[in-house]
Parts: structure tokens; C-alpha cells; sequence
């Protein structure tokens, strides 16, 4: 069977072992989804590059540690571009919070190897991001900010001159709206 | 939501915006509370989705470049690959061959022409011509380069797509109708672009490029703009 018609959790078993193919394949599927990610937390190419390259060379060498019963390859590959991200926001000196809006965006597509895959993702990308649009702006701005912004609820606090217990709150209830908005999908990506 | 006091954490907690001390504080405090784990485990796909929230960009294939030249380099020697494990057809030959019978294979394999030799050499890159059809942009230039069955598209001089549209890269078979990749793209402002067109080509493959609506289409929608020379 091409390596292209195998389940990432079966890649993954190949990455492990070396297979420098199967990691292709992984990278592929995946990387749009890991770059645009680190393009939105960091707003700026050269910096998502390094945290894209320096994420997927950790994968490759350490595709031991992916464990398929606690979620899909995909949520584990972004949850380690996430880390990094946040990682490389807080070394730099100026945590830059510019969005990604700052740079043309030359070219966009979403690598995956069926059409199908691809519709599926971008209605789910849809659903997602109206789900954060349609909280009350108080909301989706914490959310944002923890979450692309790679900024401590203490930091948040800070910066929205607004006390910690209520940044939390709104947190919370963010998060429970956007559950109860997504329904389904979120089981689905899980 | 959790009857928990820790239960006003969960949700920075999920989105990695817990500090430090606070953080290792709370893991301690979940390994004990099986309210505040279910809490987790409930907004946990909803920060898992988040990612989605971004605008996609593809990444330079320049990175990919970058990324999987460190990868082979420390790929193991005797790395086994189930597809490659068996040696290429004309390689098994040789080794049946005598000189002699080997010269005169060389001679006929080179008699087989560019043709046979563009196969023959699968890991070099052969580059496979495509003429550019913008009424106003005569200047526009695009060719294929195709090496071990992956093609790149790269176009110059190739003018942004109308409003509201993006291209979208197609492969068609010999017999067959386009099929769509999920290759769209715009060019840079001085209308170069690089674009890895998704899956394998086979021999006789064409690659089509149409302006098609944000998004793209299953099913071409207008005429094609670029159209690659047989591979």
C-alpha cells in the first residue's frame, strides 16, 4: 500500500522506526495546519518557519512519544507547534502582538491528500471560527489572547487592567459557549 | 461545570495560559479531582479546535526542503523501506549481464532515447514545459519540474486572480478529466510562485491550473489559465 493511503496513526508507527518517507507524508498533511497556527501566534514568516522546522524535527525524533489513545496525530502535531510557539514568544524580547496581517500572504492552501479530508477541514475551520466570533467580545479576546497570544492569565490581567477572577470567568464561559456552540465537531477532531 | 473551587482554572488551564507554579499546582490538584478531569477533558477539544480558528497559509516549500534535508541526513543507513526494498528493474538486469551484453544494453538504452532516459533517472529533475494563457499578461512563464513521480509548479510573471477567486491546481490524466488537488494559491506580488502539486504524477499526467472561487472547486469552473505538457 502507498504510504500515502495509511492512517497518520500507522505513519507514525514508521516514523519510529526511522522511515524518512513516512515522515513525509506527515509533514505534508500537516504542515499548513502547523504553519498557519505559528503564522497567527507569531505574525511574522521567518518566526513560524523556525517554530514549524524546529516542531517537526522534534517529532521526527522523538515519534516515540505519540500516543494515539490520548487524540489524533493532528491535535498532537499542533499541540507541539502550540508549545513551541509560546515557547518562542516568551524568549523574544518584545512580545510582539501583532496579528498576521502584517505580511501579504503569498499563497494559501491546506495540504491533505484527498478533497474530501480538505472540505471536511474547512468547514470544520468555518464552524470554529464562528463559534469564536459570535462571543461577546470580552470573551474571545481572553481566549485569543491565552491561546495565540501564548500570554499568562496573570499577563492578561495586566493588560486588560481587569482583575484575574474575572479573566478566568470569562475564560470559562468562553469556552463553555464555544463547547456548546461546536457540539459534534469537537467529539469529531478529539 | 465542576463544584470545584479549582474549577475557575480549567479554562486556562486548556488554553496554556496557567502560570507556571500555578500550573504544576493545579496537575497535582487534578490527579486527585475527578470533576476538575472531567472539566479537562470537556474543554480540552474545544482548545484542541482552536487552531483551526487560523487563517490557513501554506508554508514555502523551501522549508519543507529545509526539514527533510535533516531528516535523511539522520534517517538510519539501512533504513527498511517495504517499497523500496526491491532493487529497480534495470539494476536487477545488469547484474545478469555479461560486459559485453551490458555494453550493448548500454547502446540500446541509449537508443531508447530522451523519452526512456527521463524515466530511467528518476531521482534527477527533469523539467517539463507549460504554456501560460493570460490575454494580459503575454510575459507570464510556467514549467514543471518533476522528480521521483512529485511535481513543483513554477510560474513568473503570472498576473493575481480576479477578485474573490484563487487558482487552483488540477491533474489530468491521459483519459480522464481533471482531478482537483487542494493546491490553490495566488502568486507574490511580482507574480512568481512555487507550488507543490499534491500527490504522484504518472507518465502522460498533465497539470492544469484554473482561476476558481475562494475555496476552490471539485469540478473546473472556467477555462484552464496554465496547462503543463504531458510529464
Amino acid at each position: 500500500m502507498a504510504l500515502t493511503q495509511l492512517a497518520d496513526e500507522d505513519l507514525m508507527q514508521l516514523v519510529r522506526r526511522g522511515d524518512a518517507a513516512a515522515f513525509e507524508v506527515v509533514y505534508e498533511r500537516h504542515a499548513t495546519a502547523a504553519f498557519s497556527l505559528a503564522y497567527r501566534m507569531t505574525g511574522k514568516r521567518s518566526a513560524a518557519e523556525d517554530v514549524v522546522q524546529e516542531s517537526f524535527l522534534s517529532i521526527w525524533r522523538s515519534g516515540a512519544r505519540y500516543d494515539r489513545a490520548r487524540g489524533s496525530v493532528r491535535t498532537w502535531v499542533l499541540g507541539i507547534v502550540h508549545n513551541r510557539a509560546v515557547d518562542a514568544l516568551r524568549r523574544s524580547t518584545v512580545h510582539d502582538r501583532r496579528r498576521a496581517s502584517d505580511e501579504g500572504l503569498e499563497e494559501r492552501f491546506e495540504a491533505s491528500d484527498r478533497t474530501d479530508v480538505e472540505a471536511a477541514r474547512r468547514e470544520e475551520a468555518k464552524e470554529v471560527r464562528d463559534a469564536l466570533r459570535t462571543l461577546p467580545p470580552d470573551q474571545s479576546r481572553v481566549i485569543e489572547l491565552a491561546f495565540f497570544g501564548g500570554f499568562t492569565h496573570t499577563e492578561i490581567a495586566g493588560m486588560l487592567d481587569t482583575p484575574v477572577g474575572t479573566v478566568k470567568g470569562r475564560m470559562r464561559l468562553g469556552m463553555e459557549k464555544m463547547r456548546g456552540h461546536l457540539g459534534g465537531l469537537t467529539e469529531a477532531i478529539g | 461545570m465542576s463544584p470545584c473551587e479549582r474549577g475557575t482554572d480549567v479554562a486556562s488551564y486548556v488554553l496554556g495560559s496557567l502560570p507556571g507554579e500555578e500550573r504544576a499546582s493545579f496537575e497535582r490538584h487534578l490527579a486527585t479531582c475527578s470533576a476538575c478531569r472531567r472539566d479537562v477533558g470537556e474543554l480540552q477539544v474545544v482548545a484542541d479546535a482552536l487552531p483551526l480558528a487560523a487563517e490557513q497559509v501554506a508554508p514555502p516549500p523551501e522549508l519543507k526542503d529545509r526539514i527533510m534535508a535533516v531528516v535523511r541526513a539522520e534517517a538510519p543507513a539501512a533504513e527498511p523501506v517495504p517499497r523500496r526494498a526491491r532493487a529497480p528493474w534495470w539494476r536487477r538486469i545488469n547484474l545478469r549481464l555479461t560486459p559485453l551484453a551490458a555494453a550493448a544494453a548500454a547502446v540500446l538504452l541509449l537508443a531508447i532515447g530522451a523519452g526512456g532516459a527521463l524515466l530511467l533517472s528518476r531521482s534527477s529533475a527533469t523539467t517539463v514545459p507549460a504554456q501560460a494563457r493570460f490575454a494580459s499578461a503575454p510575459a507570464a512563464r510556467a514549467n514543471l519540474e518533476v522528480r521521483d513521480g512529485r511535481a513543483r509548479l513554477k510560474v513568473s510573471e503570472m498576473p493575481p486572480p480576479p477578485a474573490g477567486k484563487v487558482y487552483e491546481v488540477w491533474l489530468k490524466p491521459p483519459a480522464g478529466a481533471p482531478a482537483p488537488t487542494d493546491a490553490l494559491f495566488s502568486p507574490t506580488r511580482d507574480g512568481s510562485a512555487s507550488v507543490d502539486v499534491p500527490g504522484q504524477v504518472s507518465s502522460g499526467d498533465q497539470v492544469l491550473v484554473t482561476a476558481e472561487p475562494d475555496g476552490g472547486s471539485s469540478a473546473p469552473t472556467s477555462e484552464p489559465v496554465i496547462i503543463s505538457n504531458p510529464v
